[in-house]
């Protein structure tokens, strides 16, 4: 069955059972607000001292968090609550029944759950993205709107393979909620562009959890400091990553025991 | 052509499942009890090796109903689970309908089933007939069989009113009727059912029995059952298999059972006038002046029989295989028997 058939259809049924619960839109509205606001008092603070931080402006930083809000809220929509759930059925056997079904079990782990409010912070981040952009005093060319939208693309992608390596230490360990939640405490750092960290963090941020190809790299291309090799480089991150993730989830299978064993 | 047609007649006499020597091995860890101890595994953890099914053999043909028995722990869910796919087995081969099962290829997957009882494959807030059209797509079911089979199945098992409800709402007993009719809609040609009536009433058993007895002679397919309730296997199964501690004890039928494992049969006479003493022609279990219940040596059956007959005017004399649930018990005894023998003379 054809996959995005598949995505949509549990989506519908996600997206259906979650505007029921109109609460949680408010909830979401109330903690974007409260986390866009610490975000731009952090950075007025920044800039009350300088006007410069490693090379940034201060509305090339005001990009990095918008990509930072809009890659977080792609992430609470479709990837984590997927992630959680399937821990969960790890856990407790129900698992089985992704396994029996006839359709790749990594792509139907991947859609069966959506946070339909937590789009909230993809409006926001993307708002936040065209206020900062408006405000960056050279103009952002065409070629290099493509390449934010190659380099986003790409990031949202990155972060679904890291939690799902992750996810996929289920397999084994069973219990693996609490490095999820140590990925998204690494994740906190990608607010920043990586390049104001010191030598060793900005190479654990590039090269070990590759946060600095999913949010500052698609940041560089509209402040119109993304080179092409770069851009480049990206890409290949990104299909290295998904090659990890399918031989992580594929070993996972087939050494999975099952709850009962 | 002649070699052509008997090619197509082996196919169609083909085993639906067939399994050779199939082994799983599980890596568990020991945990020991305590706090102290419980510290200590976080650094060195040690392993056990549990050799869960340790080369079974056996094969299903199109349209059998085979009951799959054996104590907690012997592997038959994981034998189960590794013919529907989803256990990677260590040792040994497996074809189901032609298909490898742990290459899990999408066709494969259609047209096997793995139902367990007490457990829960359909989406949890949604109404059921919600989760029935998410499966209908997920197995590429055609719109106008979906429907059909739908209705029939809806009927049949009588779950029209549920359709409408969430799953969560259901009792025990209309979530696995409504497990059932998911899981049959996609037409499974092989059908693993692992306690399929578990903590269900009688009236609910009987049902789903009888909806499995109807589905596997309406469509041909190959059921493997397990169960803890004797009496689902006997309504349904000619055929057991019995596993324990993961090596198969027996594979034959029912009757053939009890031939195996016990030494006994039952007798029990009625006489007009009164009975003497009995107790020199096997063992009594039962006896007043008019009827008695004899537990005799298969061999002496005929001969006590006719003794009977003779000494007495017999209203009423009928000869039993032993309650199949002795039968089974036994089994198991003789299987932890013959193994305590073997690691004897393993280790002496």
């Amino acid at each position: 069955m054809n996959g995005i058939r598949l995505a949509i259809m549990h989506w519908k049924v996600g997206a259906m059972h979650e505007v029921q619960y109109r609460v949680n839109f408010f909830l979401q509205l109330i903690d974007s607000v409260i986390r866009l606001a610490t975000g731009l008092i952090a950075i007025w603070l920044v800039f009350s001292h300088t006007d410069d931080l490693a090379g940034w402006s201060r509305h090339e930083l005001l990009v990095v968090m918008g990509i930072h809000i809009l890659l977080s809220g792609i992430n609470r929509t479709f990837v984590e609550p997927n992630v959680f759930q399937f821990i969960y059925t790890i856990g407790e056997g129900e698992f089985d029944y992704v396994l029996a079904r006839p359709v790749d079990s990594q792509l139907l782990v991947s859609v069966r759950n959506l946070r339909f409010w937590q789009l909230v912070d993809v409006v926001v981040g993307v708002v936040v993205i065209g206020w900062a952009v408006s405000g960056i005093v050279e103009t952002t060319s065409l070629p290099e709107v493509l390449a934010f939208l190659v380099a986003v693309s790409c990031g949202a992608v990155i972060l679904y393979c890291m939690w799902m390596v992750v996810a996929a230490a289920a397999f084994k360990w069973i219990r693996v909620d609490d490095t999820v939640q140590l990925l998204n405490g690494l994740f906190q750092a990608g607010r920043w562009p990586v390049t104001i960290y010191p030598g060793w963090l900005r190479l654990t941020l590039t090269f070990v959890v590759p946060l600095a190809f999913a949010i500052t790299v698609p940041a560089e291309s509209l402040a119109s400091k993304l080179s092409g090799g770069m851009l480049v480089l990206t890409v290949i991150v990104t299909g290295v990553m998904l090659l990890i993730t399918r031989v992580a989830w594929q070993r996972g299978v087939r050494n999975y025991s099952g709850a009962s064993a | 052509m002649p070699r052509a047609s008997a090619l197509c007649q082996a196919d169609v006499f083909m085993p639906t499942v067939d399994v050779l020597e199939l082994r799983k091995v599980f890596k568990v860890p020991v945990r020991e009890t305590g706090l102290r101890n419980s510290l200590r595994s976080l650094f060195r953890r040690e392993h056990r090796m549990v050799h869960a099914v340790r080369g079974v053999s056996f094969s299903l043909e199109p349209g059998e109903i085979v009951g799959f028995l054996g104590p907690n722990g012997a592997g038959k869910t994981t034998t189960l689970k590794m013919l529907s796919g989803l256990l990677y087995p260590d040792g040994g081969e497996a074809h189901v309908l032609g298909f490898r099962p742990e290459r899990r290829e999408a066709e494969f997957l259609r047209r096997v089933a793995l139902i367990m009882g007490n457990r829960n494959s359909l989406q949890w807030d949604l109404p059921v007939a919600d989760s029935l059209e998410l499966r209908r797509a997920i197995y590429e079911v055609d719109r106008v069989d979906f429907e059909v089979r739908k209705a029939a199945y809806t009927e049949m098992l009588d779950v029209g009113e549920l359709l409408t409800k969430p799953v969560r709402n259901l009792s025990l007993g209309e979530r696995m009727k409504v497990e059932i009719l998911a899981s049959l809609v996609p037409h499974p040609q092989v059908l693993f059912l692992d306690e399929p009536t578990i903590g269900l009433d009688i009236t609910m058993q009987k049902r789903i029995r009888e909806f499995v007895a109807t589905y596997a002679a309406d469509t041909g397919a190959s059921v493997l059952l397990t169960s803890h309730y004797m009496a689902d296997v006997t309504a349904l199964a000619e055929r057991v298999i019995v596993i324990h501690h993961g090596n198969i004890l027996f594979d034959g039928n029912l009757a053939g059972l009890s031939d195996r494992f016990t030494a006994h049969k039952t007798i029990v006479v009625a006489v007009a006038g009164e009975l003497g003493p009995l107790a020199h022609l096997g063992r009594v279990v039962e006896q007043n002046s008019f009827k008695a219940i004899l537990e005799v040596s298969r061999d002496e059956i005929a001969t006590v029989a006719a003794r009977l007959l003779a000494d007495y005017s017999v209203t009423d004399l009928s000869i039993e295989d032993p309650p199949i649930e002795d039968v089974i018990e036994q089994a198991f005894a003789i299987g932890e028997a013959q193994e305590a023998e073997e690691a004897g003379e393993a280790h002496p």
